[in-house]
């Protein structure tokens, strides 16, 4: 694996730039682009098409890059996998709003193109689509618990207007972008997150439509507000109630622990009901959630710590490493530096590449792996 | 699992009836509930295997579910199931009771599953068996509406089964939202009778519970039917508790003619019906059912109603435990204040919301005189009393809002959140120091058990709980310094001086 990168404001100078860096040898099996969304994607995908005639390459935009030498954001980076040990299959799901969970099936199939004693399916999705949890339960349906998922879901830079996904040599909306990587060696995903809950738990007491409404019987907005004590701002604005809310996800206690729920993106401040990422459930208990540089850092080191230790022992050749947007907001600049010296050091020799995602996709174990405020880590050996 | 392992299950089992009782036809409510059952569990494979085939899964891929395997666990051949690209897994199942037998599978991979998770796949299975013999009637109704209207008065005998099931799972979700929204356990409990009674046609259900201290002894805790004098009857022993205590013992439904009630209350033979109340998978108790007319035959559709009233007592049960242990996670045992974790959890929240306000907050940091004679000359009993007092008065002498909290020993504190200066913490602080300067009496004594108040109010521009508790610390160590039974202000870090606490120039009498 080769990972190249580009600060260029010229879209398709930038990704040949990128990939001429990434690509080692004449046997790439598949490039990967992720690149900032003030880039233009048409530009973008015909430069790296070019770059490596044949091969596939799929990609998607960012709010924020991940790559050797710390994060960046208005950058070109391309990872390239190859070598006879990968072989890799593409899908492309279109118009999947409203079809979630039938376009994961779809997309899951081109696990069966690739004949391998290891494989991954990675998803690339278009973040600002609902219900985004349904798309990997789909892929679940369709590939049963032997095959792990990976990816996540591509990013506007908090424009909140519209991504872009790159797949079929298209330029892509509404749409999942799935590629099979199979490996002769094993390939090993992990997620974790940095948050702890405090406090009582609050009880959900209304909820539907990946929105809650009520907590304790009161509107939730409201009642998450007062529990975190928010400034009045956070009450009747809803670019304030964001600001206030990314940093301070809602947790929901899972049997081997509590999941972060990114309840800060679409907030009604006539109504009083807070919504977003991921949907709570009527009759749940919900905790007021708390996390800081240190602890998030934490995470980030058993992530890759796990990523690695799934190997059976092997080296590996790469890592792509999926971090939340979210967390930049509790991290700010510095510790997103720092977030990436930890991956650096987890990397040691080995290349890595990433992006700042609308959600992470990890699924190892049970049945769910759509994820918010987390970093999801796929390890190749 | 975490502390609120009991919560999760009440939780699942609440969010399992959500997603199945959503869906209008069997088919999709199994594949739902088979979804949402590996979700809770954390599963790989879940499966509801029905007359030997399975009817719905998760976990393989199409076509390649492996159905004699599935249908081998469920019915208890083997444990343990191989998943492609996983290998061996963990595996629990539960029977679906109702008119067409079948069970509900799990299999996981990374643990195997512990007693509370069994008990919250059997209540699953009975939240979907529910769901399903309900849809199975709803479906059969639909059939019997399109045929000739000579089947009128068969229409009429299978809709008012379908007012029945629906009235059944109306009081189910009535129960569980009162779980859910933490009504009073007894309140619960009552539901439970009267419910089983409207559904089951009894003259009179009563609920027993084991006695914690001696579990071979039981007393009723709801009943309807009876006369209310029944709660102040001794405990009996489980031999001696008729139906009740048979199904107790054999942790199995009992449907029989007899006695269903101890002697003293007995009123002639029964039919009666009764069910085992779980709490965290141990029998703790028993549903009874009862009908004076010892004709009354119970049939499959009884048997199913009453499990499933007596589940949703063992969900209160366990829900109760868990909240109380919630509760004691963060509140002192003694005097059920806050404990220190919570108190500066919420004053952190407090001072962080004060800084984005630009008001301010007040703590008063209480310690008690001279606490260490009392215990050491009383008894750590007499000890323990005076705390509670002091808990009381502080509980009854702050302001709505305020939060009174015992932080350890004979410390406490109150957080005062939304204060406009000093004038009003000291208000507070002179109330507190007026009532505990009333005597209490405590062993057989008046006891004068003064204490020394230190406030401190946040910097308006910011300020950290633990800094705050340190001011109010030094201001109280002032107070005591000053005499005791009294408060003090403090006012500011600009005559700090090594030896002397930072404070007042401006010392403020003690009421």
């Amino acid at each position: 694996m080769g990972v190249g990168r580009d600060a260029g404001t010229d879209s398709g100078a930038a990704t040949r730039a990128a990939a001429a860096q990434a690509l080692r040898g004449d046997d790439t099996k598949l490039m990967i682009v992720f690149s900032a969304i003030t880039h233009d994607p048409a530009e973008v995908l015909a430069a790296a098409r070019e770059a490596a005639p044949g091969v596939p390459v799929i990609g998607c935009s960012t709010h924020g890059e991940i790559a050797p030498g710390g994060p960046t954001d208005g950058t070109v980076t391309v990872a390239a996998i190859g070598g006879p040990g990968f072989t890799v299959s593409t899908a492309v799901g279109r118009r999947v709003s409203g079809r979630q969970r039938e376009a994961g099936m779809e997309v899951a199939r081109c696990v069966d193109e690739v004949d391998a004693p290891h494989k991954v399916l990675m998803l690339l999705t278009d973040g600002l689509i609902r219900d985004q949890e349904s798309i990997v339960r789909g892929c679940y349906l369709a590939l049963g618990a032997g095959v792990p998922l990976f990816g996540g879901a591509a990013a506007d830079g908090w424009r909140m207007d519209a991504v872009y996904l790159m797949a079929d040599g298209e330029v892509l909306g509404d749409a999942v972008v799935a590629v099979t990587i199979g490996s002769e060696a094993p390939l090993s995903v992990a997620v974790r997150h940095g948050w702890r809950k405090v406090g009582e738990p609050m009880m959900v007491t209304s909820a539907a439509n990946g929105r809650v409404y009520t907590l304790d019987d009161r509107p939730a907005l409201d009642v998450y507000l007062d529990r975190l004590g928010a400034p009045p701002e956070a009450y009747t604005d809803a670019a304030a109630f964001t600001e206030f809310a990314l940093p301070r996800p809602l947790g929901v206690q899972r049997r081997s622990g509590v999941e972060a729920r990114n309840l800060s993106t679409e907030v009604d401040i006539a109504g009083r009901s807070i919504g977003g990422g991921m949907a709570l459930d009527h009759g749940g208990l919900t905790w007021a959630m708390t996390g800081d540089q240190e602890s998030i850092l934490a995470a980030t080191d058993a992530a890759c710590q796990d990523a690695l230790d799934g190997l059976a022992g092997r080296q590996p050749v790469g890592l792509f490493t999926f971090s939340c947007a979210a967390l930049r907001a509790v991290l700010n600049d510095a510790g997103i530096r720092r977030e990436s010296e930890h991956l650096a050091k987890w990397a040691g020799d080995v290349p890595y590449a990433g992006f700042y995602t609308y959600g992470e996709i990890a699924r190892s174990h049970g049945i769910d792996g759509f994820h918010n405020q987390t970093l999801a880590v796929l390890a190749l050996a | 699992m975490a502390d609120s392992s009991g919560s999760l299950d009440i939780a699942q089992l609440v969010e399992l009836l959500a997603t199945v009782s959503s869906f209008s036809d069997e088919a999709t409510a199994a594949q739902g509930a088979v979804e949402r059952s590996a979700q809770a569990l954390e599963a790989e494979v879940a499966a509801v295997v029905s007359g030997g085939i399975v009817a719905a899964s998760v976990g393989f891929r199409p076509g390649e579910v492996p159905e004699r395997t599935l249908v081998d666990v469920a019915l208890r051949r083997h444990d343990g199931i191989e998943v492609a690209g996983l290998g061996r897994c963990h595996t629990v199942t539960a029977p679906l009771g109702g008119d067409r037998a079948g069970h509900l599978v799990l299999a996981r991979h990374r643990a195997p599953f512990s007693v509370e998770e069994r008990n919250l796949v059997r209540g699953m299975a009975r939240v979907l068996e529910l769901t399903l013999t309900m849809l199975r009637t709803l479906s059969a109704e639909h059939d019997m509406r399109r045929r000739s209207e000579t089947q009128a008065a068969e229409n009429a005998a299978l809709a008012a089964s379908l007012r029945h099931r629906q009235r059944l799972l109306e009081h189910l979700f009535d129960i569980q939202r009162a779980i859910t929204r933490r009504r009073p356990l007894q309140q619960v409990l009552d539901m439970v009778t009267v419910a089983a009674r409207d559904m089951l046609d009894g003259d009179m259900v009563v609920l027993w519970l084991r006695e914690a201290q001696d579990a071979d002894q039981a007393r009723i805790a709801s009943s309807v039917g009876l006369p209310a004098e029944v709660y102040g009857l001794p405990a009996v022993r489980l031999a001696d508790a008729g139906a009740a205590g048979h199904a107790m013992r054999t942790d199995s439904l009992v449907i029989a003619q007899g006695a269903a009630l101890p002697p003293p209350l007995q009123d002639g033979p029964c039919a009666y019906l009764a069910a085992p109340v779980h709490e965290h998978g141990a029998v703790t108790g028993s549903l009874v059912v009862a009908a004076h007319h010892p004709d009354r035959s119970y049939g499959p559709a009884d048997e199913q109603a009453v499990r499933a009233f007596a589940e949703q007592i063992s969900l209160a049960l366990n829900d109760r435990h868990t909240m109380d242990r919630i509760h004691e996670a963060l509140h002192d045992g003694l005097t059920g204040l806050a404990g220190r974790k919570l108190f500066l959890e919420t004053l952190e929240q407090r001072l962080s919301r004060a800084a984005a306000e630009g008001g301010s907050v007040a703590l008063l940091y209480v310690d008690l005189d001279r606490f260490k004679d009392i215990n050491d000359t009383l008894g750590h009993g007499a000890g323990d009393q005076v705390l509670m007092f002091t808990a009381d008065r502080l509980k009854s002498h702050v302001r709505d809002g305020d939060v009174p909290a015992r932080l350890g020993g004979d410390e406490f504190a109150v957080l005062l959140p939304d204060v406009n200066g000093p004038d009003e913490a000291i208000a507070v602080a002179a109330r507190i120091v007026d009532a505990l300067a009333v005597p209490m009496s405590v062993a057989q004594r008046r006891l004068l058990v003064n204490a020394s108040i230190g406030i401190a109010l946040s910097d308006p521009d910011g300020d950290e709980a633990e800094r705050l508790v340190h001011r109010a610390d030094l201001a109280m160590y002032e107070a005591k310094r000053n005499g005791r039974g009294r408060f003090e202000l403090y006012v500011g870090a600009a005559v700090e001086v090594p030896g002397q606490p930072a404070l007042g120039a401006r010392p403020v009498p003690a009421s």
